[in-house]
């Protein structure tokens, strides 16, 4: 596969491919983001 | 230096060390191995969805022995309850993550696999089940008022890692739409495939003590800063009016 296939949007299948690695990349910097929000703003007293 | 300097600089490099091993899992999984001859390109979505399918399985367990360990120590070391109850909570939330994105991948690869989205088959009815429970945990300790939210959540992880084995061994109790195991002894998934699974299996699972510890030190935080208002309170409270 190249980068040219991986990004063919020609059928159901390449499309869930792409989705799968772009959504799981999203929801995992998602979620640790929040907890840098979280944490820079819950200075320690 | 400083201990928070230290484990700062040890954040930092254990993040950097978890994208390097996730770049090398991508590289493997979309360039390297061969396409599988049957299902062809789609079937590498199994190199994202097995590593979140193997650690949704294991994030419970330290979710299920934190909670152990906060029940054992809720009256004999209330300080080490805390940080126990503290571990609770992170791995819940990350439990929530993974079964999720395994739940949304399986979704995503089943309906050109299979030409559905979803059967009420035992596997992915377990799952589905695991995920909700850890939904609920998180749910009973957001929103009740009762005090033992402690407890009742505790109580509550110790039925829900019940779930587990029943979610691992359901692809060799029953017959399911989901495939029998691929991996390991007598599985049918070829040698050459191993590299992407892997190296991926390794990123998440770096990834995922990455961003467990990293809950775990925001709740220890909240924890602290929550006893030292109460504290303040409590000293304000005895102070003699002028």
């Amino acid at each position: 596969m190249t980068w040219q296939t991986f990004f063919d949007f020609s059928t159901m299948g390449h499309r869930h491919l792409i989705f799968v690695y772009a959504g799981v990349w999203l929801v995992q910097l998602g979620y640790l983001t929040w907890i840098a929000l979280n944490w820079r703003k819950s200075t320690r007293n | 230096m400083a201990r928070s300097s230290v484990l700062r600089n040890a954040g930092w490099l254990w993040l950097v060390a978890s994208i390097a091993v996730l770049v090398v899992g991508f590289r493997q999984a979309i360039f390297l191995v061969p396409t599988e001859a049957t299902m062809g390109n789609v079937q590498r979505i199994f190199y994202y969805h097995l590593p979140h399918a193997i650690l949704g399985l294991v994030f419970p367990y330290v979710n299920f022995l934190a909670s152990l360990a906060f029940l054992f120590w809720r009256h004999r070391d209330p300080l080490k309850a805390l940080t126990a109850d503290a571990l609770a909570v992170a791995a819940a939330e990350v439990t929530v993550l993974y079964v999720g994105i395994t739940l949304a991948t399986g979704m995503l690869w089943g309906k050109p696999a299979w030409g559905i989205w979803w059967a009420w088959d035992a596997r992915l009815t377990s799952e589905l089940l695991l995920w909700l429970l850890y939904v609920s945990y998180l749910l009973v300790r957001r929103f009740s008022m009762s005090g033992q939210t402690g407890v009742l959540a505790a109580v509550l992880s110790i039925f829900a890692a019940i779930d587990v084995p029943i979610v691992f061994m359901s692809i060799r109790w029953w017959r399911t739409q989901h495939p029998a195991p691929v991996f390991g002894e007598g599985g049918s998934l070829d040698p050459s495939f191993y590299p992407a699974v892997l190296w991926n299996l390794a990123g998440w699972a770096m990834w995922g003590i990455l961003i467990l510890t990293f809950r775990f030190a925001l709740e220890r935080r909240r924890q602290l800063n929550e006893q030292e208002e109460a504290l303040r309170a409590i000293e304000a409270s005895l102070e003699i009016p002028k």
